[in-house]
């Protein structure tokens, strides 16, 4: 129901930095999520959002208008807050009730809403509990009950699964996924777990250090890493990522020798080649090195090679078994290489 | 085992002896006071140690009967009551901006305001006589109220602070995002959240208030706003000479509320102290 664009933004506190240049255009209805590391700016962007923090520098725009001096209550946004942040005083049904207290539903919907949104969060049994009586799950779930429990123009959820356990976990993703569907809210989603990145998104932004290192759908982060950054914080594990030299097409690095790439590009890169796009072969080998360590997870074989000092990833089939230090020689795919320059990470090409 | 469970035991034993011991040299004043007061008059002025007391409810007639120590009494608890309420309508928004804006000369002000309570008050008494003899306020309860409010705001205010300060800035937050004004979080969120600091600073402030003397002294000339506190002069002077046991009488009546109500949120107050005392 609005459209989010943030142009410009920073965010200082004296020296330090929060959130250095963001700029994204936020479509509406759009599902997207902030994936980076602690630290990022992932929160601080969601708050200026909000217009719980203003920004240094730079415009937040909604369906157009600019919001930078619209307090918080006139920002029809509903936030679920990394440390909950529930009403201590207040029952888990008191909380959950509160903002449409304070937006002025008709007191006679008041609780429909409220058990409804329990209900998705499953939380029916806890209503009449202080939050200070639930345990930490119980708490996630209450405050993103509390956020979804009405139908704003913007959802901002930050982190609000990553106190459950996987079982449930799947389950408020699929929830989260629908509602947002159904009621057709745009959402901004901030997690450290990538699989819920990938499920959830319309559109990934990766950050670092408070800079956008890249934005795009799913597939478009994932097989396209704009820098050695993103190929290397996306994929479990992720993408190996080797420097070595480039010229006349082929790439070398100790132990590894990939021909046929480009020819118009010479000198130190780094080649990045996921684990699912490696196979263990006698012919055509790209790389040779000892078998390093073997962790079988049921479906696959994740195996750990050494080659020189490195060590490269690869996903072998469920079967696969070696004993360490045995030679191993991988192919790689050769339409999923990437190459980035090796001074400032950028993909090439 | 059972020699382990025994020293616990002894160890216990010996903690309760010590604390009681402690309990009992605190408390024996006060006991003393209470037999003094209900004890004839004679009785106590007598050189000789007396080993076997006469109770008597002499003095408890003579406070209530021959001076008007029921109007003393009121005075006290309205003008406590009433300053208590000027405190608190005034320190819980001083203490919230005190706590959540930034602004230029903030801990200035903060600081200001606990530096009136380093103030001799014998500074302030013949300026404070003549602004409230200006004001026609002499020898009302309502001027009692303003003293005993500006005496107590300070530490009120400090008290409540650090409670706020407690508070997590996200819930106010959570609050501004679900569409609460100011106001409104003011009311819903933090002051429920505070209320054992709320009350903590009441009771101190109390107790400052019901044993303030100075001030009263100078502002109370007839019964009409004596207090307890200033009652106990009375006994002191005049054809009679001192009247002990009247004095102790109204010393414990005076102290038992307050001890009765320290004992009742005791768990709250020491918080309340010691907040205060580290984090202001
Ligand atoms: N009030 C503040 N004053 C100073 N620095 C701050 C403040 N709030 C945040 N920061 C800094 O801004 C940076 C970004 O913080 P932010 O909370 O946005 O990180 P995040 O990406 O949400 O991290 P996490 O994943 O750990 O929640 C951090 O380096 C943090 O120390
Ligand atoms: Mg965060």
């Amino acid at each position: 129901m609005a459209r989010i664009e943030l142009s410009g933004i920073q965010k200082r506190w004296g020296a330090a930095w929060g959130v250095r240049d963001v700029n994204i255009d936020i479509a509406d209805e759009e599902f997207v999520v902030f994936l980076g590391p602690s630290g990022c700016g992932k929160t601080t962007t969601m708050r200026m959002i909000a217009g719980l923090e203003d920004p240094t520098e730079g415009d937040v725009r909604m369906d157009g208008q600019l919001m930078n001096d619209i307090d918080a209550r006139d920002r029809d946004v509903a936030m679920v807050f990394q440390g909950y942040a529930l009403y201590p005083n207040m029952t888990v049904y008191e909380n959950i009730r509160f903002p449409l207290r304070m937006r002025g539903v008709p007191k006679e919907q008041h609780d429909d809403m409220v058990r409804r949104a329990a209900a998705m969060a499953e939380l029916s049994d806890y209503l009449d509990r202080k939050p200070a009586a639930l345990s930490g799950g119980q708490r996630q779930r209450a405050a993103l009950a509390r956020a979804i429990v009405r139908e704003p123009q913007v959802f901002l959820m930050d982190e609000p699964l990553s106190n459950l356990d996987a079982k449930l976990r799947q389950a408020m993703r699929v929830q989260i996924k629908h509602i947002q569907r159904e009621l057709k809210i745009t959402t901004v989603y901030v997690t450290h777990d990538q699989i819920e990145a990938m499920t959830l998104a319309d559109r990934i932004v990766i950050m670092q250090s408070g800079l956008i290192q890249q934005i795009g759908t799913p597939d478009e982060i994932y097989n396209n890493p704009a820098n050695t950054f993103v190929a290397g914080f996306i994929g479990a594990p992720p993408m190996n990522l080797i420097s070595g030299s480039l010229s006349g097409g082929t790439f070398t690095a100790e132990g590894v020798s990939v021909s046929g790439l480009r020819t118009d590009l010479s000198g130190r890169v780094t080649l990045g080649i996921r684990p699912e796009d490696c196979s263990l072969s006698e012919t055509d080998a790209h790389l040779t090195g000892l078998v390093y360590g073997v962790e079988p997870t049921g479906d696959i074989t994740y195996l750990t090679m050494k080659t020189g000092d490195k060590l490269f990833e690869v996903k072998a089939g469920r079967d696969f078994r070696a004993a360490l230090d045995t030679p191993m020689s991988v192919a790689f795919d050769p339409d999923r290489i990437c190459l980035f320059d090796f001074e400032t990470g950028e993909r090439l090409g | 085992m059972a020699s382990v469970r025994r020293s616990r035991g002894e160890s216990h034993f010996t903690r309760y002896l010590i604390l009681g011991a402690w309990a009992f040299f605190c408390l024996a004043p006060v006991l003393w006071f209470l037999s003094i007061g209900l004890r004839p008059r004679v009785e106590i002025i007598t050189p000789q140690p007396i080993y076997w007391p006469t109770f008597s409810l002499d003095a408890w007639h003579m406070i209530w009967e021959d001076w008007p120590m029921a109007k003393y009494l009121r005075n006290s608890v309205l003008a406590i009551i009433g300053s208590v309420l000027i405190d608190l309508v005034l320190a819980i928004p001083a203490a919230y901006s005190l706590s959540r804006y930034q602004y230029r000369g903030r801990d200035d002000i903060g600081f200001y305001i606990l530096s009136t309570r380093m103030m001799a008050p014998a500074i302030v008494a013949i300026p404070i006589f003549f602004l409230f003899r200006n004001f026609g306020l002499l020898d009302t309860i309502w001027a009692l109220m303003l003293i005993y409010a500006a005496i107590n705001l300070s530490v009120v205010t400090w008290i409540i602070r650090s409670y706020m300060l407690d508070i997590p800035k996200e819930l106010e937050d959570a609050a501004r995002t679900d569409g609460a004004s100011d106001l409104r979080i003011l009311w819903e969120i933090i002051i429920p959240a505070i209320l054992p600091g709320i009350i903590t600073a009441s009771v101190i402030a109390m107790i400052f208030a019901i044993n303030e003397f100075l001030f009263t002294l100078l502002i109370a000339s007839t019964p009409n706003a004596y207090t307890m506190s200033v009652a106990l002069a009375n006994f002191t002077g005049g054809s009679d000479g001192v009247i002990y046991n009247a004095i102790a009488l109204v010393a414990f009546l005076a102290f038992l509320p307050v001890f009765l109500v320290v004992v009742a949120i005791q768990k709250h107050l020491s918080r309340g102290l010691t907040m205060g005392a580290v984090k202001g």
